[in-house]
């Protein structure tokens, strides 16, 4: 049959790709790919056995991995509408005497009980609007505590940023309740990047628009002190950084525009105001310089050092606008690409003439981390992840760049996997950086199920010595913290 | 045969049921410490600070008092707003970014979306003896 014109034009058009269908089938293929990172929990995992599926399990390695993120985003009544406004999941990996362990239970907060009653997510977070079913006496009401999870005394502290630390069982998770560090400071905000000294000194910001309180606590969490301080803007602030003797507060220019919920329309991006940083000498809450930067918008900073001259330095994740914050992790929920560039590495230095430059360290990395032992002081390494693309927001790699030698090496799971952030555990008995293990979990996308791994710092790029395998799969977690034991 | 006193007297009842409505709150309390204040409201208008309540009281949390009686009242919607003055110092107490530290409450117990509970949720009708249990959180 000789096609004609007509014919010609009808298969052209049936096999036409525009943009829009051409986004709709990578939307789908990618939400397939990686749609368990954002999935649904239905109830607390109770403790299970991890079958080891690689390697051998490294002698001294003892303790406990603990890491929180939201679990739960969906109701018949109603869903979540950002990836920040799921029901915090804390679960625990347990590394004892050769043996892998796993628990997960829900924060029991007040805003889980009033939407398991209701059977819909109501509560106004982030990125997701209230729904006029919501009953919000305190900000505690919403507080998902989805976020972090540090050991604090004799506590687990699940945290969020805008609200109060929930206390949990180290061992059971069993939800204790919201901490009033003191009771005139009930419902204060606290972040979930509070910055640790090495002899456990918490040090920790609460924001509330162009003021901030410092607060300052015990290894054992009792508060040692607590203040009120003017910030330079109301920038959107999600972590903070210190050296030994400052606190650094690094101010973006996504800036507090309007009172309004979700918290993410009430922000603007005003990249002509440059990012400021705003260092506080911790003896002194008065003493305060505020450095000029070029802009950028961030999530995560890593623990920062001074050296010689007044030299300032951290490692900073930078977005190249708060996009991701306003519509990406949105996106992510309902399993649509972002299409826009992921967070990359880079080395802030602030110099004495009153300006902060920014060195890029090529790779495109998140969840920055150093080793928690040379906090405040100087170090060589940067742990994170690797390997998030436009197309696939989630890291596939875990990296370590070494910033004597300007490089980063790496350890690719592939495609397959979606890479949490993991944890730096030093070897027993050794103290240099690299002597460490890199502990933290996979969710294995082809098996469906969740995968631990160690891996050598020292030989990053070997891949892991040791690997469980779980018979669940949890979706991707935001930080979380190792308890030697 | 009734005199004429007993009918203008029981025509006064009939026409004014209002006078014998009572409003009884136990209130629900943490630290069995300071006081509790509260402030009963007749109309949205005045609860919503445009007006002034038509009662108040003060009950004695430290001395063993959890209930508020309020006798007499016309019948009608009624809403009511209230604190736990934990400390005893006569105000609401709230933390450097203006969130109270110190417990509170309204009739049925309605909890607001971001803000005080809203007459709508707040607001219950009252005629003869109506009792409520008001959990302050």
């Amino acid at each position: 049959m000789t096609p004609s014109r007509r014919t010609f034009l009808t298969a052209a058009a049936a096999l036409a790709i525009t943009p829009d269908t051409a986004f709709a089938a990578r939307a789908m293929r990618v939400a397939s790919d990686w749609s368990l990172a954002t999935a649904d929990v239905e109830g607390d995992i109770a403790p299970r056995v991890l079958q080891r599926v690689h390697g051998r399990v490294p002698e001294g390695l003892s303790g406990a991995l603990y890491r929180n993120g939201p679990a739960k985003f969906r109701r018949p009544g109603g869903s979540s509408q950002h990836w920040f406004d799921g029901d915090g999941l804390i679960r625990r990996f347990g590394i004892h005497d050769g043996q892998a362990t796993l628990a997960a239970r829900f924060a029991d907060t007040p805003k889980r009980r009033q939407e398991t009653r209701l059977d819909a997510m109501v509560m106004p977070g982030f990125g997701t609007a209230a729904d006029p079913r919501a009953e919000i006496g305190s900000v505690d009401d919403v507080n998902p505590a989805n976020t972090s999870v540090h050991k604090v005394g004799d506590a687990l502290w699940a945290l969020w940023e805008a609200g109060s630390p929930m206390a949990m069982d180290p061992d059971t998770l069993e939800t204790r309740g919201f901490v009033t560090l003191r009771p005139d400071l009930k419902s204060m905000p606290f972040l979930a990047h509070p910055r640790i000294e090495p002899d456990g000194r918490i040090w920790n910001l609460g924001v509330n628009g162009n003021q901030a309180v410092v607060w300052r606590l015990a290894a054992d969490g009792a508060l040692e002190d607590a203040r009120v301080i003017p910030l330079p803007r109301a920038s959107y602030i999600h972590d903070f950084t210190a050296t030994a003797r400052h606190l650094v507060i690094v101010l973006q220019p996504w800036v507090h525009a309007r009172n309004v919920m979700p918290v993410s329309t009430a922000y603007d991006w005003l990249p002509d105001q440059g990012t400021q940083v705003l260092v506080i000498d911790k003896d002194d809450l008065d003493a305060r310089r505020v450095f000029e930067a070029p802009a950028f918008g961030f999530f995560h900073l890593g623990d920062a050092w001074e050296e010689g001259d007044g030299i300032i330095r951290f490692d900073v994740c930078t977005h190249a606008d708060m996009d991701f914050a306003a519509h990406g992790a949105q996106d992510i929920l309902n399993g649509v690409p972002l299409g826009a560039a992921p967070a990359r590495l880079a080395m802030m230095t602030l110099s004495p003439d009153g300006q902060g430059r920014l060195e890029h360290a090529g790779a495109a990395a998140e969840f920055p981390r150093g080793d928690a032992r040379r906090a405040g002081q100087r170090r060589r390494y940067s742990l994170h992840t690797l390997g998030e693309e436009p197309d696939r927001p989630l890291a596939t790699a875990v990296g370590v760049t070494d910033w004597d030698q300007g490089r980063t090496h790496g350890y690719d799971f592939g495609a397959g996997h979606v890479v949490d952030e993991m944890v730096h555990v030093p070897k027993p008995g050794l103290s240099g950086e690299a002597d460490a293990w890199l502990v933290g979990p996979t969710i294995n996308l082809r098996e469906g199920v969740t995968e631990l791994h160690v891996l050598d710092m020292a030989r990053v790029e070997d891949g892991p010595v040791c690997t469980w395998r779980a018979d669940v799969a949890m979706p991707a977690a935001f930080h979380g913290n190792w308890v030697a034991t | 045969m009734f005199s004429i006193p007993a009918l203008i007297l029981a025509a006064a009842l009939t026409l004014q049921p209002a006078e014998t409505s009572v409003v009884e709150i136990t209130f629900d309390i943490g630290a069995p410490e300071g006081v509790v204040m509260a402030a009963l409201f007749d109309s949205e208008e005045a609860y919503d600070g445009g007006g002034p309540a038509v009662r108040g009281v003060r009950i004695d949390i430290a001395g063993g008092e959890r209930i508020a009686r309020f006798e007499g009242l016309p019948p009608g919607d009624y809403a009511l707003r209230a604190f736990h003055d934990v400390n005893g110092d006569g105000e609401m107490n709230t933390n450097p970014f203006g969130m109270p530290t110190e417990p509170f409450g309204f009739s049925n117990n309605a909890v607001g979306n971001m803000g005080p509970a809203s007459w709508a949720r707040a607001h219950f009708a009252v005629s003869g003896e109506t009792r409520q249990t008001i959990t302050l959180r």
